[in-house]
C-alpha cells in the first residue's frame, strides 16, 4: 500500500512538472531565447554582481590527458597536454533532450554562451584525417544514430552563426541512447588504446569521437 | 515491491538520478567563466559588428562568498592566492602588451595575486595548464605589479573579472566582497 502511495505521489509530481514545463515553453516562444538554456534560475544570491553576472549555464573545461592540470601540479616535468575543450553546460531542468531542446538534423552549438572551443596542443588524427594543432570552435548536427561534429575556424565567437566557409573538418560519429541520464551537458575526454575518445553526453545520449595524437 | 521499477523510472524521468552519475564530471561549485577585451568580443564578432581585434582573454573560476568574510580570512593577507578556484586562472594576450613597464609577449600565462589590506600584488607566471597555486614557482614569474585596493559600497557575491578601457590601454578589473583592484595593461 505504501508503495502505491509513493507511486501516486511521483505520478502527481510528474504531471505537475509537465504542466510547468509547458508553461515554460510557452514563455520561451515569446522571447527569442535559445532552447538549450532557460532562464528560470537565479544563480546569484542577493547582493548580485554588477560586474559579471554568474552564468545560468556555467562554463567548464576538460583536458586530455584527463585532469591534466592536476597531473602537472603533481609533476611539473609531465609532458605537455594534448587537447582541451572549453564549453558551457546547459542543463535539462526537467526537459528531455529531443523534446524541446534539440531537433534532429538541425545544427547545435554544443554548449551555451561563448562558442565551444577545442584546442589541440599538437596535431591530431580523427577518422584518418589530420587536424592541425590550434584552436577551433566545435558545433554539431545531431541525427538519430549519429552526430556530425564540425571543427570550424571562426574562433572567439558566441553561440553558433554558421559559416561553412570556415569549417575545417566534419566527422560523423555514432550516438547511442538509453545511457544513464546526465542533467548537465558534458564534454570530456576518455583515454583509449589509440589516444582518446571525445565523449559528448546529455540526457541519455552519448556520442564518442575517437582521436589519436 | 513490484512497483519499485516504476518508481525508479519515474525518478529517472524527473532527473533525480542525474547527480549520482558515473565518472563524468559534476558541475563545479565555483563555475568557470571567461572575459575578453574588447568586452563581449565573441558577441560583437558574431554579430559582425566592426570592432578592434581581440586583445586579451581571461579564463577563471568564480568562488562565492556564501556569507563568509573573504579578504583577511578566506583569502589570507600576505599569502599567494590563485585568484579564482580549480584550474589556475589563465590570461591570454592575442598581441604583445606592456605590464609594469615590462614587455609581455603574446601568449598564455597564469595569473595569481598576493592580497593585502591596502594593496595587491598581481603575478603573471609562465606555468600554464596547471591546477591552483599549490605548485607555484616564483622562478617562472614574468612580472609582478603592486596596485592599490579600492573599497566598494556594494558587495560582490561571486569573484568577478572584467576588462575596462583606460587612457593607456586597458585595466583588468577584479572584484569580490567589497574590494576592487585594477591591473593596468598598456597597449
Amino acid at each position: 500500500m505504501k508503495t502505491l502511495q509513493h507511486l501516486l505521489f511521483f505520478l502527481t509530481m510528474l504531471i505537475s512538472f509537465h504542466c510547468k514545463e509547458e508553461r515554460k515553453e510557452e514563455a520561451a516562444e515569446k522571447k527569442p531565447v535559445s532552447s538549450d538554456t532557460i532562464s528560470n534560475l537565479v544563480p546569484e544570491v542577493p547582493g548580485g554582481n554588477s560586474y559579471a553576472q554568474v552564468d545560468i549555464s556555467p562554463m567548464d573545461m576538460s583536458y586530455f590527458p584527463v585532469d591534466y592540470p592536476k597531473i602537472k601540479m603533481a609533476n611539473s616535468a609531465a609532458p605537455p597536454a594534448l587537447a582541451r575543450v572549453v564549453y558551457s553546460r546547459p542543463h535539462l531542468q526537467r526537459r528531455r533532450l529531443f523534446a524541446g531542446i534539440l531537433k534532429y538534423d538541425e545544427p547545435w552549438r554544443l554548449g551555451a554562451n561563448e562558442s565551444t572551443e577545442i584546442e589541440l596542443y599538437k596535431d591530431a588524427t580523427i577518422q584518418g584525417k589530420k587536424v592541425k594543432a590550434g584552436r577551433y570552435i566545435m558545433y554539431c548536427i545531431p541525427h538519430q544514430d549519429a552526430w556530425t561534429i564540425i571543427f570550424n575556424n571562426n574562433i572567439d565567437t558566441w553561440g553558433l552563426k554558421q559559416d561553412p566557409a570556415k569549417d575545417v573538418e566534419r566527422f560523423r560519429v555514432p550516438a547511442t541512447s538509453g545511457n544513464p541520464p546526465l542533467e548537465y551537458f558534458t564534454i570530456v575526454f576518455e583515454k583509449t588504446g589509440m589516444g582518446a575518445d571525445l565523449i559528448i553526453g546529455w540526457d541519455d545520449i552519448l556520442v564518442k569521437m575517437p582521436m589519436s595524437f | 515491491m513490484k512497483k519499485a521499477p516504476i518508481v525508479f523510472a519515474a525518478l529517472i524521468m524527473l532527473g533525480y538520478t542525474a547527480s549520482s552519475q558515473t565518472s563524468l564530471p559534476e558541475i563545479d561549485k565555483s563555475p568557470l567563466d571567461m572575459c575578453y577585451y574588447p568586452s563581449e568580443y565573441p558577441q560583437l564578432k558574431t554579430q559582425a559588428k566592426s570592432i578592434e581585434p581581440a586583445v586579451a582573454r581571461v579564463i577563471y573560476s568564480r568562488p562565492k562568498k556564501e556569507g563568509r568574510p573573504v579578504f583577511g580570512n578566506l583569502v589570507e593577507y600576505g599569502k599567494l592566492w590563485r585568484l579564482g578556484a580549480n584550474e589556475a586562472t589563465e590570461i591570454e594576450f592575442f598581441k604583445p602588451v606592456v605590464i609594469g613597464q615590462k614587455k609581455i609577449a603574446k601568449g598564455r600565462y597564469t595569473l595569481y595575486a598576493i592580497v593585502n589590506e591596502k594593496s595587491w600584488t598581481f603575478i603573471l607566471n609562465k606555468d600554464v595548464d596547471i591546477w591552483g597555486s599549490f605548485k607555484y614557482k616564483q622562478a617562472n614569474d614574468v612580472v609582478r605589479v603592486e596596485v592599490p585596493v579600492q573599497t566598494m559600497k556594494d558587495q560582490v557575491e561571486s569573484l568577478a573579472m572584467t576588462f575596462d578601457k583606460s587612457p593607456s590601454g586597458i585595466n583588468l578589473m577584479v572584484a569580490w566582497e567589497n574590494v576592487k583592484t585594477e591591473l593596468p595593461i598598456t597597449l
